[in-house]
């Protein structure tokens, strides 16, 4: 039951700087969730908390006190690890009794709160179970079970759905959300599925090369990301971006999205993009919409013609491969129908939708 | 048809290999329990015409008249192997674990030469060993045989251990401190149970390596106060004479403890190693 503060949080291997001058506090009962690319520092930010990694620079603190030199062990943390690090010698029972044991429970009050955590996770049939005998979910169940049991002030998780297959991926990132509802504890996640981030996070955290990039609520990091990183970064499939020119027309500021097609700035960017030569644009899949789509009207003032190099059927949806000054677009085709390569369709954009950026700074405008 | 003349074929030839392996063995369990003179008939006697321990009795002073005091050398045997063994696992257990999973300075160099220590022919060592030991006043004393033969398992036992622990994910002790543990409760908890099978494999090579050698030992000791078995056996040689059955009864008594040792803990070294903690 505590927050989690970063203070200028750094850590450097050598000459490589993993994590750089991070600065996070994490209230109370809060799902946070830490996302990125490999080597982005999000899983070494962990370790630090942890202890299990020495910090470079800056304070840790756990509630109000300063964890910099403290062992893993007193810190009142629990963490979960990609692949369960399960004691293989013991059961599940001792397993998860084996921090208690540690800390010399008595017996009695061991077996009282391993039955919670058991009754918690449905494990009760496979108390007596080696780890060797479970599946994976099974595993991931008893690995959460152990770090439950502690009643520690925060979980760490890293990566803790990476060697589950997509299905019971799935199942198990329900759980893990209504865990955190029964448990309401800080949990501070770390993964490099943004599909993850969204669902499960409170607050997201998007890092690159040892910065944050981004901090917010799922929603708002997709509505706004900050930069074109961010914004190719969440979201699936990723936004599309396209470099464009800026076209300065009798007062009228007009962005070309390739040759013949030009769409008109929307109003409230104007006074910022008039004056610029190229801008960024991104434009989410499911913002190009295929004309043929019936469950849309046509109501905007103009549209374009492409041929189609690859559909790809998704069930709900498909999704359409196309160029625009020969980047790959994938636009979404909600009730969709089948659709020939080499096919001529037409798409329509709401320019309101448009995310720009800058040319120079990758920053949002 | 075919198939079964070369099923049949490949029966004999693994009979045949078989027995080249296991015929020294044999011919030293023969003559164990025959006496002298038949040992040396020609052609060779395979079935003794006349079995006895007298040997063994002899040996054992059972009826009075010792040959050779195999008693004694038996338990100077037992206790100097056992001791050396637990010193030098103990020793190459922590080594081994330092090596597998911390850095520090020079780990390589210190690592490649405590191999290469091994590469040296224990031999060679065998007269500045003696002058060394001389001057100590440790020569001729089961201390002195003990630390040799820790100095020449340690660095054995520290490559097998590393290997062991090193096949034990880092996880495991990572969780373990995140559990509560300090690192030497991960350590004694969790690393080194799952090592386990891997560690008493090293003891047992260590423990058989001591039990075996010949070398250093002929140099260190010399009177019945810190022989082993090996050594004793070269009371049998007499200026005159060889009683070729002493030396076979005293090598029967060498191998039996062992063999059964290496039957007890194979078992157990199997059924050991089957994990299941990590996705793998």
């Amino acid at each position: 039951m505590a927050k989690v503060d970063l203070k200028n949080l750094t850590k450097k291997y050598g000459d490589v700087v993993a994590v750089q001058n991070m600065n996070l506090t994490i209230p109370h009962n809060e799902f946070l969730v830490l996302v990125g690319p490999s080597g982005c520092g999000k899983s070494t930010t962990l370790r630090m908390i942890a202890g299990l990694e020495e910090i470079s620079g800056g304070d840790i603190y756990i509630g109000d006190e300063k964890v910099n030199e403290k062992d893993p062990k007193d810190r009142n943390v629990s963490m979960v690890f990609q692949n369960y690090a399960l004691y293989p010698h013991m059961t599940v029972e001792e397993n998860l009794g084996f921090s208690l044991k540690i800390a010399k429970v008595n017996q009695d009050e061991i077996e009282i709160k391993v039955k919670e955590a058991v009754k918690i996770l449905g494990l009760e049939d496979l108390r007596k179970r080696k780890p060797s005998q479970l599946s994976g979910g099974q595993r991931q169940r008893v690995a959460m079970g152990r770090a439950i049991v502690r009643r520690p002030d925060a979980f760490l998780f890293d990566e803790p759905l990476s060697n589950l297959d997509a299905k019971l991926r799935t199942q198990m990132r329900t759980e893990i959300k209504k865990l955190h509802q029964k448990l309401k504890t800080t949990i501070i996640y770390v993964t490099h599925d943004q599909v993850e981030a969204m669902t499960l996070a409170d607050r997201i955290i998007i890092m690159k090369d040892g910065f944050i990039e981004q901090i917010g609520s799922p929603i708002d990091v997709f509505n706004h990301p900050v930069n074109v990183f961010v914004a190719t970064f969440i979201g699936s499939p990723p936004m599309n971006i396209i470099e464009c020119d800026i076209i300065n027309n009798n007062n009228q500021t007009m962005i070309k999205l390739d040759e013949n097609i030009i769409v008109n700035c929307p109003k409230n960017k104007i006074s910022e993009i008039s004056n610029l030569k190229n801008v960024i644009v991104g434009i989410r899949a499911e913002d190009i919409v295929p004309i043929t789509d019936n469950t849309k009207e046509n109501n905007f003032s103009w549209n374009f013609g492409k041929e189609i190099d690859l559909a790809e059927p998704l069930g709900t949806e498909t999704q359409l491969f196309f160029k625009l000054q020969n980047k790959e677009i994938i636009s979404r085709m909600y009730n969709p129908r089948p659709i020939n390569v080499g096919e001529k369709i037409n798409f329509q954009i709401d320019e309101n939708k448009i995310h720009f950026f800058d040319y120079e700074t990758k920053k949002a405008i | 048809m075919i198939k079964q003349i070369k099923k049949i074929g490949f029966w004999l030839l693994v009979l045949f290999l078989l027995i080249l392996i296991c015929l020294p063995g044999i011919w030293i369990f023969v003559s164990a329990f025959r006496p002298n003179p038949e040992i040396l008939s020609k052609p060779a006697n395979w079935i003794p015409d006349r079995w006895t321990i007298h040997q063994f009795t002899q040996m054992f002073s059972i009826n009075g008249y010792v040959s050779v005091p195999a008693f004694k050398y038996l338990m100077n045997s037992v206790i100097i192997s056992s001791v050396s063994t637990v010193i030098a696992i103990t020793i190459g257990m922590m080594g081994g674990y330092a090596f597998a999973r911390f850095n520090f300075k020079g780990k390589n160099k210190i690592f490649l030469s405590l191999m290469l220590a091994r590469a040296v022919p224990g031999i060679s060592l065998s007269l500045p060993l003696f002058i060394l030991f001389a001057k100590l006043g440790i020569i001729n004393t089961s201390f002195g045989v003990i630390l040799v033969y820790v100095a020449m398992n340690v660095p054995f036992t520290i490559w097998l251990t590393d290997g062991f622990f090193r096949q034990i994910p880092k996880e495991m002790s990572e969780v373990a401190r995140t559990d509560g543990c300090t690192r030497f409760q991960a350590f004694w908890n969790v690393e080194l149970p799952l090592a386990g099978p891997g560690i008493g494999a090293a003891a047992i090579f260590a423990f058989l390596l001591s039990w075996n050698e010949y070398a250093l030992a002929s140099i260190i000791t010399r009177t019945v106060h810190s022989k082993t078995l090996p050594i004793g056996m070269m009371d049998y040689l007499d200026e005159f004479t060889i009683n070729w059955a002493g030396m076979c009864a005293i090598a029967v008594v060498m191998i039996v403890p062992a063999l059964i040792l290496t039957f007890i803990v194979q078992k157990h070294l199997v059924s050991g190693l089957t994990f299941g903690g990590v996705k793998g």
